[in-house]
């Protein structure tokens, strides 16, 4: 394999070396302004190459696959000036079983993708004409190599397919936009369904609902909960508490949150688009709990940050981000939910989320998707709303956590399977 | 390259095919806390070719360079897939021309060593500064690129893109609470850019240990008076988005909302987007579809005048090009950008602005921004309460939203100066994030501002 020469070249010099090479073909069709806008394909090449000279790390990454003299050149230049090492590249292990390739993904054709978009969009469109459509069908086939100079000799083949839609609906100069979209591992997608979430998205919003400042109950969404989840992922990542700047550095064991709050970070789950058998360090993947019963467990890890922490990698790398990030359902319905709030926000959809203080937990978003429920039912969509909270305070305060989980993309990468979740309280500004 | 380029495009069949080629070389360094937390020297080169068929587009992007004729082939290929209608593509005369990299010091003259000491003084300045400094952290990074564009109409252009920047931001603490500060250097002209910038390294970490202190704004409804940096962003974020043509083009309530000669704010407000002034982050000669950057009125005297464009846009809403259809890389097709985008300057200075604000806030810099069409949000590095015409005491988590329309009209002072702050970072847009953009203005006032924020 060509990243195991890789590992031999850098080897001369270094003391350890990992290389990883990604290759994928991709093929998406895009809708705009309900017409098919374009088809286009990808092919991709990524090759990367980090070197421990002397107890200093150095890397070099490169698309250009006839390149692997200079890209191994430039990593063993850079370890000169390289951070410390606080590691080694590890040694073989067992990579965990989880599934990642789905071989009816290649096969799919352009025009099934357009196809799927047409009906994706005929559905909006059924609903309302006067919603201005677009949609999205993509799909990637890919295959990777990663080998270490401690005996890892790694290589897997993915699959990926998603499908999006999304609509916008102006009413004089309100404007309002929705939509759905899901992805995975597997060719496998109601996309007839995901058209039908957003349909009812715009079901909802149909009438604009007055709100009043203060505070009240605040039901998230599968999606709304990233606002939740925003300071968490900061706060959890190994390298900000290795820093100091997470504010849960030193917290381990302690009670964070309302004892029916259980996350974990599962790279394991069948098909799901986190998913992997080795991290991008060469370290095999694993379930970690961060969340249990509302305490705090554990951090996320990568070799450079765990070396420098005292701490164990959990298979996070680069960067100690999550994977897929699970947060375990509850035992209200959604439905409930809702019939239990005589007046409260429903928030699907922010803008401004990461703004502002958001490692220390604060945040201050506009409610960009939202709702307005009064006597236990949705009664149409606020507009011009601020919504400000601190994601540690508010996961103190849980009313209910919903009964079914749904997937939705990571904040930073992977992706998410979320319950909705119901605040006790939170601050709204309405203008 | 040019010849090859140009074979390459002779098997196109479509109205219109463009290849896109690229080469970049970059560095990067980086401390965080008191250590060198990564060290990077890295290549890439990849293309993309587009064709037009019918008013379908067809693309095809690439790492690999060999074989460009089947790139073509495959892009027009799938073009054929979605061509239905007819071609609409604005008509630009033909340009073969070369683009030079204009660099007082060349970045990639300098050792990786002289790279990394100097942002090492600055992390040095932001970790000494304060015993409440928890962390650090500093980032130097610089991209030489260079693109080949050649189209089936004849043009052909060589443009080197070099860029260099610096983000320094400060982590301070005080048992529960955690507060940053943040600033950015960023420039085309070389590695001098980044060079001497101590006193932005002190007043980082300055503010991140005064925002420890300070309250949170209280929610509310203002008269703000944002500095020439959040001007900037607000130019961009609130409105610039609003004139890229692709949100209108195919949109017909958009157009009526968005219809040249409406009334979008006072006599003394004018917004300019400038793809051509000499040293800023969104100036190129050419756009990414070969056409000419240039001075964009977008308001004029308050009034809607232009708009931004790409050749489709232009020619479906039978108006001109404008040179803003821009690409991050080769791994993207151009879409409507913008390029430097600033509020020109009006007539009042800072004291006449604030003497008559009884109770407000003077809101600046930013630390991010985002639109969804008419509703925008953007954060405030950090604000100061007005009281009785002076500027009092510092806040902090001040995040200002409403609608673009609205906010527009509500401004009723602009400053007499405009700035451009030499931040770095970028804009994103359809998945294609950072793209260097330039934006400034000077101070300006605006009525009922919402401010979010916790209430107390």
């Amino acid at each position: 394999m060509m990243v195991t020469q890789l590992v031999e070249k850098a080897m001369k010099r270094a003391q350890s070396a990992k290389a990883s090479l990604s290759q994928g073909e991709s093929t998406q069709v895009s809708f705009e302004n309900d017409k098919l806008k374009s088809v286009g394909s990808a092919q991709s090449t990524h090759l990367e190459v980090r070197v421990i000279v002397d107890g200093k790390v150095g890397s070099s990454h490169t698309t250009d696959v006839d390149d692997t003299d200079g890209v191994v050149a430039r990593a063993l230049e850079t370890a000169e000036f390289g951070s410390p090492a606080h590691f080694e590249f590890p040694g073989p292990a067992d990579a965990p079983d989880v599934k990642l390739f789905d071989d009816a993904v290649g096969p799919v054709t352009k025009g099934q993708m357009v196809e799927i978009g047409e009906e994706m969009m005929a559905l909006v469109k059924d609903y309302n004409s006067d919603v201005l459509v677009e949609a999205g069908v993509s799909k990637n086939v890919g295959r990777r190599e990663l080998a270490t100079s401690a005996g890892v000799v790694h290589a897997s083949e993915g699959t990926h397919f998603s499908v999006h839609v999304h609509g916008q609906w102006i009413r004089g100069t309100d404007i309002l936009e929705a939509g759905d979209s899901f992805g995975w591992r597997r060719r496998q997608i109601d996309h007839r369904a995901v058209a039908g979430r957003a349909v009812e998205r715009f079901r909802l919003a149909e009438r604009i609902a007055p709100i009043r400042s203060g505070e009240m109950p605040v039901i998230f969404t599968s999606e709304g909960v990233n606002v939740l989840g925003y300071a968490l992922v900061l706060g959890v990542n190994g390298k900000n508490v290795f820093l100091g700047s997470s504010p849960l550095a030193g917290r381990l064991g302690e009670a964070l949150a309302d004892e029916r709050v259980s996350v974990v970070d599962d790279p394991l789950i069948d098909y799901a688009s986190g998913s992997g058998q080795v991290d991008d360090d060469g370290v095999p993947r694993q379930v970690t709990p961060l969340i249990e019963n509302g305490v705090l467990r554990n951090f996320l890890y990568d070799l450079d940050a765990a070396g420098r922490s005292g701490a164990k990698s959990t298979g996070n790398g680069v960067g100690c981000w999550p994977t897929n990030l699970v947060v375990e359902e509850g035992t209200t319905s959604y439905e409930q939910m809702i019939a239990d709030t005589q007046e409260g926000l429903l928030v699907h959809d922010v803008l401004g989320l990461g703004q502002g203080n958001a490692i220390n937990g604060d945040f201050s978003v506009n409610v960009q998707l939202g709702y307005k429920i009064e006597d236990g039912r949705v009664v149409g969509r606020v507009k011009d709303v601020m919504l400000a909270g601190n994601t540690y305070d508010a996961l103190k305060n849980v009313a209910a956590i919903g009964d079914r989980a749904e997937w939705v993309w990571g904040i930073f990468g992977g992706a998410s399977l979320l319950p909705p979740i119901k605040i006790g309280g939170l601050s709204v500004v309405a203008k | 390259m040019r010849e090859r380029m140009e074979n390459a495009l002779r098997v196109a069949d479509a109205d219109y095919a463009e290849i896109r080629i690229e080469n970049a070389t970059s560095t990067a360094t980086a401390f965080r806390g008191k250590e060198l937390d990564s060290i990077d020297a890295s290549t890439s080169v990849g293309g993309i070719v587009r064709a037009l068929v019918k008013g379908g587009w067809g693309q095809a992007t690439f790492n690999a360079l060999e074989d460009l004729e089947s790139r073509v082939t495959e892009a027009c290929e799938s073009a054929h897939l979605v061509g239905k209608e007819r071609t609409q593509f604005a008509g630009v005369e033909p340009v073969v021309d070369e683009v030079a990299a204009a660099l007082d010091r060349d970045f990639r003259g300098v050792s990786l060593a002289d790279k990394t000491s100097v942002i090492e003084a600055y992390n040095q300045i932001v970790l000494g500064h304060h015993d409440k400094i928890e962390t650090s952290t500093v980032r130097y990074h610089d991209r030489f690129r260079t693109v080949w564009y050649a189209n089936s109409e004849g043009t052909f252009i060589k443009d080197e893109r070099p860029g260099v920047g610096i983000l320094i931001s400060a982590t301070a603490r005080d048992g529960d609470t955690v507060q940053q500060g943040f600033e950015s250097v960023a420039g085309n002209s070389g590695f001098q850019v980044i060079e001497g910038n101590h006193d932005k390294a002190e007043t980082v970490a300055k503010r991140a240990v005064d925002l420890l202190g300070a309250p949170p704004v209280k929610g509310g409804t203002y008269t703000v008076i944002t500095n020439p940096k959040l001007t900037g962003v607000f130019a961009h974020e609130a409105f610039g988005h609003l004139s890229e043509s692709d949100f209108v083009y195919e949109n017909e309530r958009m157009k009526e909302i968005m219809v040249l000669g409406k009334r979008f704010g006072p006599d003394i407000l004018n917004i300019i987007d400038d793809g051509a002034i000499p040293g800023l982050r969104g100036t190129h000669r050419y756009d990414d579809e070969g056409v000419k950057t240039q001075k964009n009125y977008l308001i004029k005297d308050g009034l809607l005048v232009g708009r931004l464009h790409s050749r489709e846009t232009a020619a479906k809403m039978d108006e001109t090009p404008t040179g803003n259809a821009r690409a991050i890389s080769y791994a993207h097709q151009p879409i409507v950008r913008m390029t430097n985008t600033y509020v020109d300057k009006g007539d009042a200075t800072f004291e006449e602005m604030i003497r008559d604000v009884k109770l407000g806030l003077y809101a600046c810099d930013m630390v991010g921004g985002q639109t969804a069409m008419e509703m925008f949000t953007f954060s405030a590095g950090y604000g100061y309460m007005i009281r009785d015409g002076e500027v009092a005491e510092l806040v902090r988590d001040v995040v200002l939203t409403g609608n673009v329309f609205e906010t527009l009209m509500n401004i009723d002072r602009i400053g007499d100066a405009v700035e451009w702050p030499s931040v770095g970072g970028g804009c994103g847009k359809g998945g294609q994030m950072p793209l260097p953009v330039g934006f400034g203005g000077p101070h300006v006032r605006i009525q009922n501002v919402v401010v979010g924020g916790q209430q107390q």
